[in-house]
């Protein structure tokens, strides 16, 4: 191949922005680690790995690992389940189908912040559109105040801001996949449900596999709807990691802390995805082969 | 005796076919609805009176608008359209310059990001040089931990710029993404070779290769770039958070959020407008983009 | 390379207009951050802009722009980090509860040398124990605009309905809760009190009970957080919800009305700002007010110590560190504390004056507010004020009592939790 260094122009510009906008600021991230670093005082001690060291023994850290744990567990899955049942029943040629795949999809393009304040007001006690329908059952919960609730009303949200982007992409998979061997299956007399079981699922590993690592990083980065929604709260039952980050470097100015923290998070989302992917190789090998 | 037994089966089956047609629409309609009943509300609820007590599910419909006795312009009385009036010219709150803003860093990173992202991508996609793939690879690394431990040390360097609170913090952060080269890159890579090398024959360099062969048969590929970095930079929320402090640099995703402190448990019609206001933006500029959508979810996802 | 930077910057911001110090009619821009929620149509907006309005009026050379950051603890994070960004506002009001990590992180500018040299001001007008708050040696960091204790409201209708004498002076918690139960009648929906469940409606019945949620010093919470003494006044307020005698918690947050405004609740613990709300008290189906303001009384706090201690909440007006329109900044401060304002404001009953020709005025007129001139002897500024990294003991605070009241954790494990909450982050 002949080699083109105008190329190194061309990538010049995005190459830069990279390096300093991204890569940069991992090594400074690492850099700060290793300090007591407070933005309110001047003196900025180098501690070495002390906060490392304390983010492993601080109990509202871990904390906050197992609340994203399970956030993440019950979100992702449940979430995948429903977007891959809504992408068969929409993967049917009916009149009006892409209507209702627009339709589906607008809960996802909508602003956090302005779905977060519509969904407190759907959460409200007695007045809000749950409680409403509940209070015919005589029945009450104040769901985002309660420590047994919250982080379940942020999961049913996840998966309803959810559903349009993972439907479209196991739609993908779904047309992707050949005519051809479910006329095979058919002809083997295979029943919808086998064929579902041992053509369509198979076929569709890459694509879950997709789905799952982009929705487990994201769901271990949740954000904008615990800050607008409990804060935490309450009793610290919704403090997902990446708000006790925020709140660490933000509310408390301990950006060595917290940066040190986020590199732990960084290495277990690695991890998990790692896992993931080791998981999923046997199932995508097995894939390659049906292919070609 | 044959055709007997055949009729019947046949129509059984169109019954089947109809009922199962019937109670496919029955499941997307229903799924349809609780996906934008949340939204129906808020609208009714945004224009509830909005010194009343919290509207409830029985307030919500005024009595003039059902169905029996319904009157028009008695029903059209009862919606309180003076909310957006109050909302878009509120003293305290710049709500026309939250959109301002955010129509400005919209724009210029979105076209930013493009220019960029396209530009790489033509060097990874169709250049060959030494280290590209290296350098191809930490583009796709840098995805994986974009988020929390980039925030501070970014903030930090913003910060010695002086750029906090400017428009500056809230554009150049922005003008990379890693995911717009990727997606070009896949794009770029599936155009034929040939035409490539006719232009080439032609004397025309890779700038020239770049804008007037490649591009305009990337049309697609551009809509598709540029409607997910605009949902993505319009609905900004933790970065413009950061960089800005003061009323006249909010973007319109954060000013919105001083909504909630200010009107919190007390004033929910306002609330509701105020998100109104936001999402219909986001919804118009979805109806016209949606096709692309689709295609660049599946074009990210796929390959 | 910086200054390359900044030149550029300074070039995108003349194309763009963005913050600009200095206003097109060539006024100088005064930006003053309050944590007042945004302004609607009530009486005390139009009043608080009409102040504003008349500042500009007298001094034609100012702009002033408002930012207005509602929630408390919202406020504090944003003005910190606007300091972290040098760029806080010329002029903020500061909260007594979260002086200390503004004064003592250097977030403010030192008054003093401009008190100094301003004849026309005399910083002995305003209460001293008050400017003592914002106060580090001979340094003044803040004029203070009002305060007010934490007081016991009580409804004078209900108790002559129940027969109930009014709190005295000295009440102690057994009293308190022999009379919150004889006012109690759930069978009409009326409760003896109204807990108010965040930090400035619990502390002073810790404190009453002889606790605290940090050590004498303010440097340690093991001891006074977990004390038996804490554990007391913790146990106390379950009791109420327990005997019935204030709604629960998901009673509250069910019922979503302010109760003792509704004429519900006998009694409720509140600053002056509360006055406000019962003045606009909602009309019953009669036509009259649910809550009629002459039946409004007010009382120190119960406790158990030889004297009733309460919380004593201030604001402040402060000039920000990187501020470069000291003279502005100072000017428009000068206003909001003068007497001609503060008579303004006062009149709105937000909260009592600092001042104390003012407060002296308003209390010889009205017995409540001569009242409320008796308790602020026992009254004392919040932690906050003293301690710079009080801030998470509020959450701490919050959890530990929401963990007993809405998921009933035992107490003294709770307290024993938050204490080493509160000492691993003093330790940080």
């Amino acid at each position: 191949m002949k080699q083109r260094p105008i190329g190194y122009l061309f990538i010049a510009p995005a190459t830069i922005h990279l390096l300093l906008f991204a890569w940069i600021p991992i090594a400074y991230a690492a850099y700060l680690s290793l300090f007591k670093w407070d933005l309110l005082k001047d003196s900025k001690p180098f501690i070495g790995l002390k906060n490392y060291a304390d983010t492993l023994q601080d109990q509202a850290f871990w904390n906050a690992m197992w609340n994203s744990t399970r956030y993440t567990l019950v979100s992702v899955p449940v979430g995948m389940v429903v977007a891959l049942f809504v992408a068969l029943m929409i993967n049917q040629k009916l009149r009006g189908i892409t209507l209702f795949r627009t339709l589906y999809y607008i809960p996802a393009i909508s602003s956090g912040v302005a779905v977060s304040m519509l969904w407190i007001y759907v959460y409200l006690p007695e007045h809000g559109l749950i409680n409403t329908i509940l209070m015919r059952f005589g029945q009450n919960i104040d769901f985002l105040s309660h420590p047994a609730w919250a982080m379940w009303a942020l999961v049913f949200m996840s998966i309803w801001t959810g559903l349009g982007p993972r439907m479209i992409l196991f739609l993908a998979g779904l047309i992707a996949i050949p005519t051809s061997l479910y006329e095979a299956a058919d002809l083997d007399g295979s029943t919808p449900w086998k064929t579902f079981w041992h053509v369509t699922l198979p076929m569709l590993v890459p694509t879950t596999f997709f789905v799952l690592v982009t929705s487990t990083i994201s769901a271990f980065q949740i954000f904008t709807p615990v800050y607008m929604m409990t804060r935490g709260g309450p009793e610290g039952t919704t403090d997902v990691v990446g708000y006790h980050i925020y709140s660490e470097a933000w509310e408390k100015f301990h950006v060595g802390l917290a940066s040190a923290k986020s590199f732990i998070l960084l290495l277990a989302i690695l991890a998990v995805a790692y896992w993931q992917f080791r998981a999923m190789k046997s199932q995508l090998e097995g894939y390659s082969t049906t292919v070609s | 005796m044959k055709r007997k037994r055949q009729l019947p089966l046949r129509l059984r089956s169109w019954f089947v076919r109809a009922l199962r047609v019937v109670v496919v629409y029955a499941a997307l309609i229903l799924l349809a609805v609780f996906l934008l009943a949340p939204f129906a509300w808020m609208v009714l609820v945004s224009l509830h009176p909005s010194k009343a007590p919290i509207p409830t599910m029985q307030t919500l419909w005024p009595q003039q608008c059902e169905l029996i006795g319904f009157n028009p312009t008695r029903c059209w009385e009862q919606f309180h359209w003076e909310n957006y009036a109050f909302v878009l010219s509120m003293p305290d709150i710049p709500v026309a310059r939250f959109f301002f803003n955010s129509i400005v860093v919209t724009t210029v990173v979105v076209a930013g990001q493009l220019l960029v992202a396209s530009l790489a991508a033509y060097g990874f996609a169709r250049l060959t040089f030494k280290g590209r793939d290296f350098i191809f690879l930490m583009f796709l690394l840098s995805m994986m931990f974009a988020g929390p431990v980039t925030q501070i040390p970014v903030y930090l360097m913003v910060r010695w710029f002086g750029w906090l609170n400017t428009y500056a913090a809230l554009i150049v952060p922005g003008l990379g993404s890693a995911f717009s080269v990727f997606l070009f890159r896949q794009f770029f890579a599936a155009i034929p070779k040939e035409l490539e090398e006719a232009a080439r024959m032609d004397g025309a360099g890779d700038l020239r290769i770049y804008a007037q062969v490649i591009m305009p048969l990337s049309k697609a590929a551009l809509a598709t770039a540029g409607a997910f970095s605009f949902f993505a930079v319009w609905t900004d929320f933790f970065w413009p958070l950061l960089a800005t402090n003061s009323m006249e640099m909010r973007t319109l995703e954060v000013g919105l959020s001083v909504f909630k402190n200010s009107y919190g448990a007390t004033n929910w019609p306002l609330q509701m407008t105020a998100a109104v206001v936001v999402m219909l933006p986001l919804l118009v500029a979805f109806l016209f983009t949606q096709r692309y959508f689709t295609k660049g979810i599946m074009l990210g996802g796929l390959k | 390379m910086k200054h390359f930077v900044r030149s550029l910057t300074l070039l995108v911001l003349a194309m763009v207009g963005g913050c600009s110090t200095i206003t097109g009619d060539g006024r100088t821009v005064v930006r003053v951050a309050t944590w007042g929620g945004a302004g609607d149509d009530s009486e005390f907006a139009k009043v608080e802009r009409e102040i504003f309005a008349e500042f500009e009026r007298q001094n034609p050379d100012i702009d002033i722009r408002l930012e207005l950051i509602p929630g408390s603890q919202e406020y504090v994070r944003k003005m910190l980090l606007n300091f972290i960004a040098r760029s806080e506002p010329e002029v903020m009001l500061l909260d007594a509860s979260s002086a200390a990590v503004f004064v003592d992180n250097g977030v403010l500018k030192d008054l003093t040398p401009i008190i100094a040299k301003d004849q026309s001001f005399d910083l002995d007008a305003y209460f001293p124990n008050v400017v003592d708050i914002a106060r580090r040696g001979d340094q003044v960091y803040a004029i203070p605009k009002d305060f007010t204790p934490m007081v016991l409201y009580y409804n004078r209708r209900l108790f002559d309905a129940a027969g109930v004498g009014y709190p005295k002076d000295h009440w102690t918690y057994e009293e308190f809760l022999d009379a919150a139960k004889r006012l109690t009648d759930r069978s009409r929906g009326v409760y003896g009190f109204k807990f108010a469940n965040w930090m400035p409606g619990w502390i002073t019945w810790i404190w009453n009970a002889g606790g605290d949620v940090l050590n004498a010093e303010g440097t340690m919470s093991s001891g006074a957080f977990d004390s038996p003494e804490t554990q007391r006044g913790v146990e106390f307020l379950a009791t109420l919800m327990k005997e019935g005698v204030s709604p629960s918690l998901s009673e509250s947050a069910a019922m979503g009305v302010d109760l003792f405004t509704q004429g519900q609740a006998a009694m409720e613990i509140s600053g002056h700002w509360a006055l406000i709300g019962y003045a606009a008290a909602p009309k019953g189906s009669d036509g009259k007010p649910l809550l009629a303001m002459d039946d409004v009384g007010v009382a120190p706090v119960p406790t158990q110590l030889s004297s009733s201690q309460t919380v004593m909440y201030e604001s402040g007006w402060a000039i920000g560190k990187h501020c470069k329109r000291v003279d502005e900044a100072w000017r428009f401060v000068k206003y909001m504390t003068s007497e001609e304002v503060q008579r303004k404001y006062a009149r709105l009953g937000l909260a009592v004056s600092a001042r104390r020709d003012v407060a002296e005025e308003i209390a010889a007129k009205d017995p409540r507010e001569a009242k409320f001139f008796e308790i602020v002897p026992s009254a004392r500024p919040p932690w906050g004020a003293k301690v710079e990294k009080y801030n998470p003991v509020e959450t701490i605070g919050q959890n530990m009592m929401d963990s007993v009241l809405k998921s009933g954790k035992p107490i003294p494990e709770a307290l024993r939790h938050a204490a080493n909450q509160v000492d691993k982050e003093f330790a940080k």
